[in-house]
């Protein structure tokens, strides 16, 4: 990729996908400003057999002048019978679908996709209004490890501190009270999620926290501005969790951390009947993995941070088990764990009724073994942080 | 568009001469008035996007059609949801005249077909491209006042209800 630094945006070809990328601000005064970029454009559509994506999902304000000449290109393109032409815009901004729509009606080849709501595969299952309560179960039995976890991974109180896929805000609100942050900022791409987020903080006093509308793979937000990024449960439910990193990378201080935590599904364990909880969790995640999500990610999280450039890695694994508290808690998490992956999934995917029936005695045996007298039933989640290097 | 009383959010003002010298005048200032407006809302990045939009707009409108000499003061009130800004600048009767029939063809019923005609058009782009996307895009209530020389251009936006 060739990418041409331009004093408010960027732009670039990717011709393994057939995209042309703008990022940043377009604010000429004059359309000859825009003459470099409109050639690039065109330069670029040359190379290009079937579809050709425009990306500017990440163009975070474009005027009327550069709009024209937007959309003067895509014209001169649409000419070409041959050729399929997709904006890509982003949901994030108020404006962007709607404003590169219109020069959608102004060809039948031309066309907008939205990128949200493509990136995020099997990700309605996690967003229902359903789920919210077994978020919240499952952050309170996860916060009893992780409040301590959190300072040996470098959460220090008066921290700018950013909380990015957020979901329902229930961490955010437990870390803004724990560590007194300086600044916090909790981003999440579901709308009706950061709505409930909002509505927690308001019922409990708390007006500091930001609650932010974002694509967690193009966060509008400024290079280098948090002390302690932190990330969970998310990257394992994103089909390329390598660009969530790079954007948690790129927001973080140098010298910062970025903090993250995963599962590995099939490593849920219990007894009595350990054999049957076991070989639920197993399909559990082929039934995840079918939706390209990676409840697996767990161990994997060291190599993908090295990978992403951190340093000074820590790492550390916890066991949230019945015994942690109240085991009624642990039992209602797998009985809406029961909901979601066998009435919905399941179903979605098509599964035999063989195959719901030895995840649904697997599960119900989880259920068993934490309520029983003299049982266990453990859910192990990976933590691990990096430092973005000096 | 409210009963309620307006509150004053903020105000900033430059000589004409100084404004239009410098076309980034009207980035620099629409990017940090709505950070300032926006930092409190339910979602400040994304208000702010919206607000900077719409206000870069109005300023680049400005940027081109003034009067000689005077200032320019753009000055933003809350009234309930909506958003009142206004943007005072000195004027002549050519200034004043354009404005006024911009905002006289904004009651056409046909206001959208006239927007993407001037977005599309060849040519010179149609000056008052951005006064129609407000009123068309953002649903803006767009207003024009005039006062011994000088004018107040005033868009009235709920953003909340623009997506």
């Amino acid at each position: 990729m060739n990418f041409h630094i331009k004093r408010t945006f960027e732009s670039g070809y990717n011709d393994n996908n057939q995209e042309f990328m703008i990022s940043g601000k377009l604010r000429p005064q004059a359309e000859a400003e825009m003459v470099d970029l409109m050639h690039d454009i065109d330069q670029a559509a040359t190379q290009v057999r079937g579809t050709f994506f425009l990306n500017v999902k990440r163009l975070a304000y474009v005027n009327n002048i550069a709009f024209r000449a937007l959309s003067r290109v895509i014209a001169r393109l649409s000419a070409r019978e041959d050729l399929q032409i997709v904006i890509v815009t982003s949901g994030v901004l108020g404006w962007s679908t709607r404003k590169f729509s219109a020069i959608a009606a102004q060809a039948d080849n031309v066309s907008v996709a939205e990128y949200d709501r493509d990136f995020y595969p099997g990700q309605s299952f996690l967003e229902d209004g359903g789920f919210i309560p077994i978020l919240r179960t499952q952050t309170r039995l996860t916060w009893r490890h992780e409040r301590e976890l959190l300072a040996k991974h470098g959460l220090k109180p008066g921290m700018q501190v950013a909380d990015i896929c957020c979901g329902i805000g229930d961490f955010a609100a437990l870390v803004n009270r724990a560590f007194a942050p300086a600044r916090l900022l909790a981003l999440d791409h579901s709308r009706s999620s950061l709505d409930y987020a909002r509505k927690v903080a308001a019922d409990f006093g708390m007006t500091d926290i930001e609650y932010v509308h974002g694509d967690a793979s193009a966060i509008m937000i400024e290079d280098n501005s948090f002390d302690f990024v932190t990330c969970r449960h998310s990257l394992q439910i994103f089909d390329r969790p390598e660009l969530i990193l790079r954007e948690l990378f790129r927001i973080c201080k140098p010298g910062g951390r970025v903090y993250v935590t995963n599962e590995k599904i099939s490593q849920c364990m219990g007894e009595p009947r350990g054999d049957s909880i076991t070989a639920a969790y197993v399909e559990v995640a082929a039934l995840f993995a079918h939706f390209k999500m990676d409840l697996e990610f767990g161990p994997k999280s060291r190599r993908a941070l090295i990978d992403a450039g951190f340093a000074d890695l820590r790492m550390d694994s916890f066991t949230v088990a019945n015994t942690d508290g109240d085991p009624q808690e642990f039992a209602e998490m797998v009985t809406a764990w029961q909901d979601v992956f066998l009435n919905e999934m399941a179903r979605d995917r098509g599964d035999s009724p063989e195959l719901v029936a030895l995840m649904q005695r697997g599960l119900q045996d989880h259920i068993t073994a934490a309520l029983h007298p003299t049982g266990y039933a453990g859910w192990p989640v990976w933590a691990a942080s990096g430092q973005k290097p000096l | 568009m409210c009963s309620e009383r307006a509150v004053d959010l903020i105000e900033v003002s430059m000589g004409i001469h100084d404004f239009s010298s410098e076309w980034m005048h009207c980035d620099r200032i629409s990017s940090y008035v709505a950070r300032m407006v926006c930092q409190t809302r339910a979602d400040p990045l994304f208000s702010a996007n919206l607000f900077s939009s719409a206000l870069n707009e109005l300023l680049e409108i400005v940027f081109l059609n003034h009067g000689a000499d005077g200032d320019m003061t753009c000055r933003v009130r809350q009234m309930g949801d909506v958003d009142m800004i206004e943007i005072a600048l000195p004027c002549d009767d050519e200034t004043l005249e354009f404005y006024r029939d911009v905002v006289g063809s904004l009651d056409r019923h046909d206001i959208q077909d006239l927007y993407h005609a001037a977005l599309f058009a060849e040519g010179q782009r149609d000056a008052r491209l951005g006064i129609f996307e407000l009123a068309v895009d953002y649903r803006a209530k767009i207003s024009v006042l005039e006062q011994s020389g000088r004018m107040t251009l005033a868009a009235e936006i709920a953003f909340g209800g623009v997506q």
